[in-house]
């Protein structure tokens, strides 16, 4: 029971992790249709970017500032560099694509993420770095609960994915800015002869889905303490694929898609062997898509005749 | 007949563009007429001309490549199916030549055979895998296709240590991450593969064979079929189109070009090693697709070739150079409009540096490596190697200059900004690119991709589309 | 032969009614008009008939045996071919190729052959080609010499039209739907389409039922007209019956409007 409650605290980490990513990619596709494979480097940077602050400010054993303070600033730094990152991107490697064929942006997406890549393991070199959290935080605070323990910083991390996305529901359901996003998603064209300035809904688009990226890649960062010029490859493919269990295209699809991927996850590999555990998740990935191709809470596309 | 509305002359309009004049236009016509023979001719010069060993080996991954450009151009460019796990077939074609022709499992069965069973196997396994095309469309197959890949790279690192039944310890079928090695090299009819330059020509003629037949196929009922599934997959089924079947067929029949590669591939490299079959060489790829033109066959070709050899020519300190130097003369030749105004750009670019120079150091001399005596050297500033932080910085900040080139229109400011790139752009290849060439490559790929796509979306060979009216 | 009997159809699109228990029968080497207001469910009839839904109730016969349930291209391979009111030619095709494609059933090589080019693929290439010349010729020079190879987004508004019908042609089937084959055609194109779909029939032996909404057209061709109105069938008979009838009159303009053509 203790160890199953431990599990189901990891997947609850993973999988807001995993939401917020989730998020960007199918915003992303719910307005351009597009597959935005650069999105997993775009969470890189901010896990890069909140790194920097770190060390910035003395590094994990003795920071300048307060460590709430430095935290925050963390957060802030990985959201606003991925914030201008994901911007720049739809400037320069979709905006010109626009009208071009399917493929076209895609392969841009690549060249995007391959250059961010590099970029990366250039400018940072290819070790792993650590956020070193347990010295910063005493790992032993936190809830007590019986047996269970969770650390203060799982529940910052917790607390706060489920902040942003409750501020991201609001946005999108109470705003103009919401209003018109959702317009324009259901139908670009139209929404353009409505006078919504689609340029702007995008943009805003890229800037939302990549801001919950970049806090991501910071929480990755401050729980699991593994930052690399690589880490996006694997939490993009994750992330996307909780945005296509959900439904892609949808947002609340993309939160129940992240959280399923992410308990999957922790319990596969704590109940399951670890050597099968991709395969596991891939297997059951496949089936998912086989069977409901349109995840749990997409629509499908009418026919049109 | 009466002539009505403007039909015609669109028309006319049309048939008057494709005719090209001139000696050039006649020279592009003839090339485009005969491609096929000029490759054939300059492919089997190339191995006498380039010599050496490494250069046949170059050859060896373009032409590779081209029959994987080409064999997908089937799946995409004509049907249009998104395949990303086309390399795991390439990968399963590998390790099929791997089991039957090594000692992983003690067999050793002739060439012709073993390629036979598995392009045939293969194209089975595709026929299997291909059904979900029938039914999800665009980018859900894609996502599906994607993770068949991870599947497929997830077994064969994993396919070693399996306890089955009736059997002692542990048994390795695919080597995990060591794969197999020593693998057998080809023979056939009693020939015996020894060298590069056999495989070279044995791949040479697998491509043309291949572009004989593809471009067979895409005249008939079913190439015809599949390109019209792609354009509108409703109404071709409507014209007596089996769209189901013949999206599975192309589906396999990639399938099974990648798995033929595949079994060159293994015995070029007498091993098949896990880290072969991943996501980066789908993006070659689909690169090598994408910039010929898809939907081309000579675009498929022409894409493998220049993106299998033009990055070996970053490998040499030397070449690199020249590549670079050269991209950016040609750059600013073209970002520089009119180019009297170069009169004023380059002068700047110069007294930039110069100033930069004296100035940094000026104010912090131990950042500078002073020994460093080239004739760039001497003008841009060369920092000493714990100065990398600073390096790197730059590195981020050229990166928004040079998009700053591109999104500002105001002459003026264009043009200065031009200077500071450029300069930027100099100061940091010599500082930090020239010294991780592997690193620069990937770079300069990824920005060449976004580039190339910006520039020319339907590639080079291949002709705009149009989408939806 | 073509014979077509639709019986009890019915489809819903969620708790819209869209075809409402309708027989209709075409014979052979019939001409069928189905006019009503837009709306009607007269596209949605189409669609039912070869295959793009299934419906919810009722049977579709087709020389006496049931097409429901059937692949799409089952259908067409069966006789039933058709053109779309929003256009749907292979745009980045050419002008031949958009033929041959509908040519496919007609086909016996197999793509084994096709890639080694054989003596019989070719041949069957170069037959399938000649075919393709001759459905287009059907229009005259319009299509045809070097607009062969044009591409079709090159082609104007009304060559489309013709194209999607010599496309439906080369199928090889006997019953035609033709969805507002007149839209978009000024008045001296609309008079040819219509002595172009009488030939259809006189001369080539299509069973045609046509959707159109050009009154002169659908008095130029019918031998007989159907009215839907909100999926009911509310009209049938002869132009004139159905023109004069109050029902028809009422639907196209409302209670009270004034009879007019
Ligand atoms: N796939 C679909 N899903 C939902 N509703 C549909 C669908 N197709 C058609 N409809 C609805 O069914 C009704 C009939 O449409 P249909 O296209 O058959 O009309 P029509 O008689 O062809 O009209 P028009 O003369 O404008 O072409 C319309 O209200 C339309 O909105
Ligand atoms: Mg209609």
């Amino acid at each position: 029971m203790e160890f199953f409650l431990q599990q189901l605290v990891n997947g609850l980490t993973l999988g807001g992790v995993y939401a917020l990513i989730a998020l960007g990619y199918s915003m992303v596709y719910g307005i351009l249709k597009l597959l935005n494979f650069a999105h997993g480097d775009v969470y890189m940077v901010g896990a890069f970017a909140g790194y920097a602050v770190l060390v910035a400010f003395g590094g994990p054993t003795d920071p300048r500032i307060p460590v709430v303070v430095l935290i925050f600033a963390m957060f802030l730094a990985g959201m606003a560099a991925s914030g201008i990152l994901g911007v720049v991107i739809e400037r320069f490697a979709y905006r010109p694509l626009r009208n071009a064929p399917r493929i076209a942006p895609l392969i841009s997406a690549v060249g995007v993420s391959f250059f961010l890549q590099n970029a990366a393991l250039l400018v940072a070199g290819a070790r792993f770095r650590s956020y070193g959290t347990a010295k910063m935080v005493d790992p032993s605070t936190g809830l007590q609960w019986g047996p269970l323990r969770i650390s203060i910083i799982r529940i910052v991390v917790i607390l706060s994915a489920v902040a942003l996305m409750v501020v991201l529901h609001l946005l999108v359901k109470r705003t103009k800015l919401g209003k018109a996003m959702r317009a324009t998603a259901y139908d670009r064209e139209a929404a353009a002869m409505m006078g919504i300035d689609v340029d702007r809904v995008i943009v805003a688009t890229f800037l939302i889905g990549s801001v919950l990226a970049g806090a991501a890649g910071v929480m990755v960062g401050l729980v699991f303490s593994r930052v690399f010029h690589f880490m996006g490859f694997i939490a993009g493919l994750k992330g996307f694929t909780a945005a296509v269990i959900g439904g892609i295209g949808s947002i609340p699809g993309a939160m129940m898609g992240g959280l399923l991927i992410g308990l999957a996850e922790a319990f596969s590999a704590g109940y399951i062997s670890s050597t099968f555990q991709n395969l596991i998740v891939f297997g059951l990935l496949i089936a998912f898509l086989l069977i409901r191709p349109r995840g749990i809470f997409g629509v499908p596309e009418p026919v049109k005749v | 007949m009466p002539e009505i509305g403007t039909d015609r002359w669109v028309a006319e309009f049309e048939s008057r563009r494709v005719r090209r004049e001139g000696p050039w236009g006649r020279l592009v016509d003839w090339t485009s007429r005969h491609w096929l023979g000029l490759f054939v001719v300059a492919a089997v010069v190339y191995p006498f001309v380039i010599g050496g060993d490494f250069g046949i080996r170059v050859g060896v991954n373009a032409l590779l490549l081209a029959m994987l450009a080409i064999g997908l151009n089937v799946v995409v460019g004509y049907t249009g199916l998104l395949d990303l796990g086309y390399v795991a077939y390439y990968g399963l074609g590998a390790y099929g030549y791997a089991f039957l022709a090594s000692e992983q499992f003690g067999i050793h069965l002739p060439t012709l055979l073993v390629v036979g069973v598995v392009a045939l196997a293969v194209f089975g396994i595709g026929l299997v895998l291909g059904q979900p095309a029938r039914r999800l469309v665009g980018d859900y197959l894609a996502i599906l296709t994607l993770f068949f890949l991870q599947v497929f790279v997830e077994l064969a690192l994993n396919l070693d240590r399996l306890d089955l039944p009736f059997v002692d310890g542990p048994v390795s079928i695919t080597g995990g991450p060591n794969g197999i090695a020593g693998v057998d090299p080809m023979e056939i009819f009693g020939f015996r593969f020894g060298q590069v330059r056999d495989y070279y020509f044995l791949l040479l003629v697998l491509v043309v064979f291949l572009i004989v037949g593809v471009t067979n196929l895409a005249r008939s009922r079913t190439g015809i079929g599949w390109r019209a599934i792609r354009e509108d997959t409703l109404a071709a089924e409507h014209m007596t189109i089996p769209s189901g079947r013949l999206k599975v067929l192309a589906y396999a029949f990639g399938a099974a070009v990648a798995a033929v590669s595949g079994t060159v591939f293994a015995a070029v490299q007498l091993g098949v090693f896990p880290q072969n079959f991943t996501v980066a060489l789908l993006i070659v790829v689909y690169a090598a697709l994408v910039l010929g033109g898809e939907g081309s066959v000579p675009g498929a070709l022409v894409g493998a070739l220049i993106i299998a050899m033009v990055p070996e020519l970053l490998r040499t300190p030397a070449g690199a150079r020249l590549l670079f130097y050269g991209g950016l003369a040609v750059a600013a030749l073209t970002l520089v409009k009119p180019r009297r105004r170069l009169l004023v750009v380059v002068p700047g670019i110069v007294a930039t540096g110069l100033a930069v120079r004296s100035l940094v150091t000026a104010l912090w001399p131990d950042l500078v490596d002073v020994e460093a005596a080239g004739m760039v050297d001497r003008w841009v500033v060369r920092f000493v190697p714990s100065a990398d932080v600073v390096v790197s910085v730059l590195f981020i900040v050229t990166i928004a200059v040079v998009l700053g080139i591109v999104a500002v229109r105001r002459r003026g400011a264009k043009d200065a900004l031009v200077v500071v790139g450029v300069y930027l752009l100099v100061l940091v290849w010599e500082n930090r690119l020239v010294e991780e060439p592997s690193i620069t490559r990937q770079l300069l790929f990824g920005a060449l991709l976004v580039v190339l796509m910006v520039a020319r979306p339907h590639g080079l060979l291949g002709r705009p589309r149009v989408e939806v009216v | 032969m073509a014979t077509l009997e639709l019986s009890g159809l019915t489809k819903r699109f969620g708790g819209l009614l869209v075809v409402d228990s309708l027989d209709l029968t075409v014979a052979e080497g019939e001409i069928v008009s189905l006019i009503g207001p837009n709306g009607a469910g007269k596209t949605t009839v189409f669609n039912l008939i070869s295959g793009v839904f299934a419906p919810d109730e009722g049977d579709i016969l087709l020389d006496g045996s049931s097409i429901v349930g059937l692949p799409r291209h089952e259908i067409a391979r069966r006789g039933v071919a058709r053109t779309f009111q929003t256009l749907r030619v292979f745009l980045n095709m050419t002008v031949a190729e958009n033929v041959i494609a509908a040519e496919y059933a007609s086909g016996k090589v197999g793509a084994v052959r096709s890639f080694f080019g054989t003596p019989a693929a070719r041949a069957e290439a170069a037959r399938m080609r000649a075919v393709a010349e001759e459905r287009l010729r059907f229009f005259g020079e319009r299509l045809i010499g070097y607009r062969l190879d044009q591409p079709a987004y090159s082609l104007s508004y009304a060559n489309r039209r013709r194209l999607e019908i010599a496309r439906a042609m080369a199928t090889g089937a006997g019953l035609l739907l033709l969805d507002e084959p007149a839209a978009g055609m000024n008045p001296a194109e609309t008079q040819e389409i219509t002595r172009l779909i009488g030939e259809l029939r006189d001369d080539a032996g299509y069973t045609i039922l046509v959707i159109e909404h050009d009154m002169h057209v659908v008095e130029g061709i019918s031998d007989r007209v159907v009215a839907l109105d909100h999926g009911v069938k509310i009209a049938e008979g002869s132009f004139e019956d159905v023109a004069a009838d109050p029902a028809v009159i009422e639907a196209y303009l409302g209670t009270g409007g004034a009879a007019t053509k």
